[in-house]
């Protein structure tokens, strides 16, 4: 056990480099992508479009911009996500693989040039690199860097068994995550897509087979951590006041918790329809991106409300078939990463919405303006779209693709396992 | 335990028994999620939907429009007040997102200085900056396609006066507050500025009403009356320059001059001198410029008022039009004495027709004693009181249709010390005060045969729906002397004015009667200033009977001599060469 530090540290300086790890399902045999992934993307995509077109005119009013500002950038958004979709979907995620340093340095690279630029008005953070009329959010390039990174790593180290090995597994992790964190939460003052990295990462690691125990010690860091962030910003701790009680602050911090409340409650079962949301209308801060599912509960009622909702459970049920049914270790684990990200998104959205948590500033996946976050989020949909070509038809648990699993490789369901892996890899790895 | 396969043990459990517990975890979340909208949607649905229509419904006062004030020029009618939507541009300094380019563009088009624009924009206290007010329709729609950040306009109505500063004091103006301030403005308030309607809508969150929305209530405003005065425009405008020219000679700073009807009460022109620019009030600095004074400043009249007394003391029989007496040229009442000016003449016999023409004090005195027998006693103080008060109306507003009209002063009869000598004094118009307007109704009272008309300036009212109220000349009190005083004061007046001298002559078989008037003006530390004085006249010109009873008031002339006869004789003068040159006084039949 006490030389496993500077191992370990071996082992982090070469992560990327896929030298030592194959991935096995592309070897196995290809059949047709789960298209319910393609269809509640685009069902959620097209939501968005028709809730964000009919609410232009009423941004574009308050803002002092054309008619067709919001729903030309909307549909320019859509499509740039669609083709991201469409490349992802057919690149083999080997090449996502490989790629995890490229992706690292250009995400810390971005984190560098956003200090940069100007601090933004709103959020009195840099979270936004502007240039030439294209604002790009840096957190959601850091996520995809992460959602690669970690399931690589974390792949990597199971497969040479060193999943519950603490100085070799959790510490980098854990060191990684907290620069990560502290530059997302402190730099860029964006708790929420803090979470989503969190809930990321953590449930990439949880999945991967970290001990119980352990986890659970994590899972304890990780809410202090959360905690401490929250008390040591005037802001959030207004914000996280606001929360306990909302209605008694709706002039000022709680204002966009109560209008938030407000354009709920006043849906009632079926809504107001499609035109006829008033809280757009300049009652509630950003109608068309974070606050987009409270206007959709305005419009549509609780019909409209439940659906969505629902849609996102539909959504969450494919991926964890797709997750339960991939052989290969660091597939499994990126569709754990995008299982993680979007419901993550999904669920401290909605929770703010329904003032069942405090406000963040993030979107509702895939139907929310905004075209960093939509972009990068269907793009790692559709490398999911990708490995869902090669799932076994049954539940299986991961394969290790080393030495020991060649044991096992006759057995299962006889896909996937057609070649022999780096022994040395497995004797290096073995405790 | 070997790590290599991922079998689930107690403490260890399986990959994807991890996935479904974190699966569960957030089939959980969606089920809660669920059960949290169905309460906040359906169940407090009242409860929210009433907080978004308190947040989102908002009413609005629709400013009806105002009525237009208009008089007769000869047969037409002709607009006096009008009203202009114009514009107010206003900004929000929080919300101006390129303050140099904002600043230059606005000022291009309202004209203005661009850099007090943008020290304007730097405003951090407020968020509402008025940029410029009155701007046209086309400014406000240049502004309006600018789509500028922080910027808007916002309709106002405004008064517009096509005769300018005519009959200013009479019209009164509306102030910032859309409130009817002085003249007819401000006694017509409420007819002028009709019913505000009322909008009930759902509104954006800048109060601005979105489009049909069925929560929507409108109610129409219901437009303020159109008044039409009994103003006779040009008669009006030749009254205010004859006025002018008057005092201008006279050497005096302010007057006041009127025509009124005496068979309707209608007043005809009503002049008032200094005067203001109503559509510039607010440039007014000295707000006594705002009155009317014909109506709201009651002034001691001086021997005007002997006409009066002599109707009086006429209509009660103790005295006749040929009666004659001897006068000592002295009575001496509670220690103090009653005098003449010098041109009487010291004592001697005199009649009724000197008294008014020689202007005696003492003359007006013994009128006032023969209704008491012989002495000012309770008896003559009583009927004298009976006349003022109640048969010529001083003592209380008139209930003319103007802003701050005064009553005027009249001492009690039975109450105070000195009363025989305040009496004496009021005989001749001093001790008392009436406003000019007063003395003209009351004069009207005496020539037209006894009927006290109430003095009015509306003609006629014609409502939203053009239906026409005619204000019908109203006698407030009948027999206030008998027809034949009247004919009596009319003979004796026209005897007065026969007397004297004007320039140029009056030529023409014409009735025009008149009296002077000079009153001691009071000086406020008490006593009366030994040097000022006011002028005044009270006549009347017609052909059988009088047309037109006009009052004239000079203050404080500066070119010595009488101001009776020196200052307010000579305007009384024109004003009656004005009216027979121009508005067809007819001619006696009766030679």
């Amino acid at each position: 056990m006490n030389d496993k530090p500077r191992r370990s540290s071996n082992n982090l300086n070469r992560r990327g480099t896929s030298g030592d790890y194959k991935i096995l399902g592309e070897s196995g045999r290809k059949h047709k992508p789960d298209y319910w992934i393609l269809i509640l993307s685009v069902v959620l995509l097209s939501v968005g479009l028709v809730v964000v077109y009919s609410i232009s005119p009423g941004l574009a009013a308050s803002q002092n911009v054309s008619q067709n500002y919001f729903i030309t950038k909307q549909i320019i958004d859509v499509g740039l996500g669609l083709m991201a979709f469409a490349v992802a979907a057919f690149l083999p995620t080997k090449i996502w693989f490989r790629a995890t340093i490229p992706l690292v340095v250009a995400a810390i690279l971005a984190s560098i040039i956003v200090m940069f630029t100007p601090v933004d008005a709103v959020y009195q953070a840099h979270r936004w690199i502007r240039f030439a009329g294209i604002s790009f959010q840096v957190a959601e390039l850091i996520k995809l860097a992460v959602l690669i990174g970690s399931a690589g790593f974390l792949a990597r180290q199971w497969s040479r068994g060193r999943i519950e090995d603490f100085n070799g597994t959790l510490k980098p992790l854990l060191v990684m995550l907290i620069i990560i964190a502290s530059i997302v939460a402190k730099l860029q003052s964006d708790l929420g897509s803090t979470a989503v990295i969190v809930m990321m990462l953590g449930m990439m690691a949880f999945v991967a087979g970290i001990p119980l125990k352990r986890a659970l010690v994590f899972g304890a860091v990780v809410l202090a951590i959360g905690l401490l962030a929250i008390s040591t910003s005037s802001y959030r701790r207004e914000r996280f006041a606001t929360y306990l009680s909302p209605e008694t602050n709706c002039q000022d911090s709680g204002y966009q918790a109560c209008q938030a409340l407000i354009s709920v409650g006043s849906g009632g079962v079926f809504g107001l329809g499609l035109g006829h949301s008033v809280q757009a209308y300049g009652y509630l801060p950003e109608a068309s991106d974070d606050s987009i599912f409270a206007i959709m509960a305005e419009k549509f009622g609780f019909i409209g409300t439940a659906s969505i909702v629902i849609i996102y459970g539909v959504f969450i049920s494919r991926l964890k078939k797709v997750i339960e049914r991939t052989v290969d270790q660091f597939n499994r684990l990126i569709v754990v990463g995008v299982l993680a990200w979007l419901s993550t998104q999904m669920v401290i959205n909605v929770g703010a919405m329904v003032g069942l948590l405090p406000i963040k500033g993030i979107t509702l996946p895939l139907i929310s303006q905004g075209g960093t976050s939509l972009v990068f989020l269907t793009a790692a949909l559709g490398i999911v779209f990708n490995i869902s070509r090669y799932t076994s038809y049954n539940v299986t648990e991961p394969r290790n693709n080393s030495a020991q699993n060649l044991k096992t490789s006759h057995s299962l369901d006889g896909r996937g396992v057609r070649r022999a892996y780096n022994a040395s890899a497995v004797s290096r790895s073995r405790p | 335990m070997n790590p290599f396969t991922a079998r689930a043990t107690k403490s260890n459990p399986s990959a994807n028994q991890r996935v479904r517990f974190w699966y569960g975890v957030l089939m959980f979340i969606i089920i809660l999620f669920i059960t949290r909208l169905f309460y906040l949607q359906i169940i407090r649905h009242d409860h929210y939907r009433q907080l978004a229509l308190q947040g989102q419904l908002k009413q609005y006062s629709i400013e009806p429009e105002r009525g237009a004030i208009k008089a007769y020029s000869g047969s037409q009618l002709v607009p006096l007040v009008l009203n202009q939507k114009l514009h107010t541009l206003y900004g929000d300094p929080k919300l101006i997102i390129n303050s140099q380019k904002t600043a230059k563009t606005l000022a291009a088009i309202t004209k203005s200085d661009e850099s007090e624009y943008l020290k304007l924009f730097k405003k951090a206290d407020t968020r509402y900056v008025i940029l410029a007010k009155r701007l046209s329709e086309e400014q406000k729609n240049k502004i309006d396609d600018l789509k500028l950040a922080g910027i808007g306009t916002q309709p106002v109505n405004y008064r517009i006066y096509p005769q300018g500063t005519l009959a200013s004091q009479l019209l009164g103006f509306v102030n910032n507050q859309g409130k009817g301030s002085y003249g007819v403005e401000e006694a017509l308030n409420k007819k002028l500025a009709g019913t505000p309607g009322m909008l009930k809508a759902i509104t954006d969150a800048n109060g601005v009403p979105l489009a049909a929305s069925e929560d929507n209530i409108q109610v129409d405003p219901k437009a303020g009356e159109q008044v039409v005065l009994t103003i006779d425009v040009p008669m009006q405008k030749q009254l205010e320059r004859i006025l002018k020219e008057g005092l201008d000679k006279a050497k005096s700073q302010s007057g006041s001059a009127l025509i009124i009807d005496p068979d309707t009460g209608a007043v005809k022109a009503m002049a008032n001198w200094p005067t203001y620019d109503p559509a510039e009030f607010f440039k007014v600095e000295d707000g006594d410029v705002f009155n009317n004074a014909s109506v709201s400043s009651p002034l001691e009249v001086g021997s005007i008022m002997k006409t009066l007394t002599a109707s009086a003391a006429l209509n009660q029989g103790v005295v006749q039009p040929d009666t004659t007496y001897y006068d000592p040229g002295k009575w001496t009442l509670d220690g103090h004495n009653v005098t003449n000016i010098e041109e009487v003449g010291g004592p001697g016999t005199h009649n009724i027709a000197d008294i008014l023409n020689k202007s005696i004090n003492t003359g007006a005195t013994w009128l006032l004693m023969q209704m008491g027998g012989g002495e000012i006693n309770q008896q003559a103080r009583d009927r004298w009181h009976d006349y003022m008060v109640n048969r010529y109306g001083f003592g209380n507003p008139t209930g003319i249709e103007q802003g701050y009209e005064a009553g005027g002063y009249v001492p009690s009869p039975r109450k105070g010390f000195g009363l025989s000598l305040a009496y004496a004094n009021t005989s001749f118009g001093q001790a008392m005060t009436a406003t000019p307007l007063q003395m003209a109704a009351a004069l009207s009272s005496v020539v037209n045969g006894g009927d006290y008309y109430k003095p009015h300036l509306v003609d006629r009212i014609v409502a939203e729906d053009g239906s026409i109220k005619i204000n019908k000349p109203e006698i407030v009190r009948k027999n206030v002397v008998s027809p034949k005083v009247g004919r009596d004061i009319q003979k004796l007046m026209e005897y007065v004015v026969e007397k004297h001298t004007f320039n140029p002559k009056f030529s023409g078989n014409y009735s025009i009667g008149g009296k002077t008037g000079t009153a001691q003006i009071a000086d406020p530390s008490g006593g009366y200033y030994p040097d000022r004085y006011n002028g005044t006249y009270l006549g009347f010109v017609g052909g059988d009977k009088p047309e037109y009873v006009i009052t004239v008031r000079v203050n404080d002339p500066k070119i010595g001599g009488y101001a009776g006869s020196g200052a307010a004789q000579p305007i009384f003068g024109t004003i009656t060469h004005m009216l027979i040159d121009n508005f067809g006084v007819p001619t006696k039949t009766n030679q």
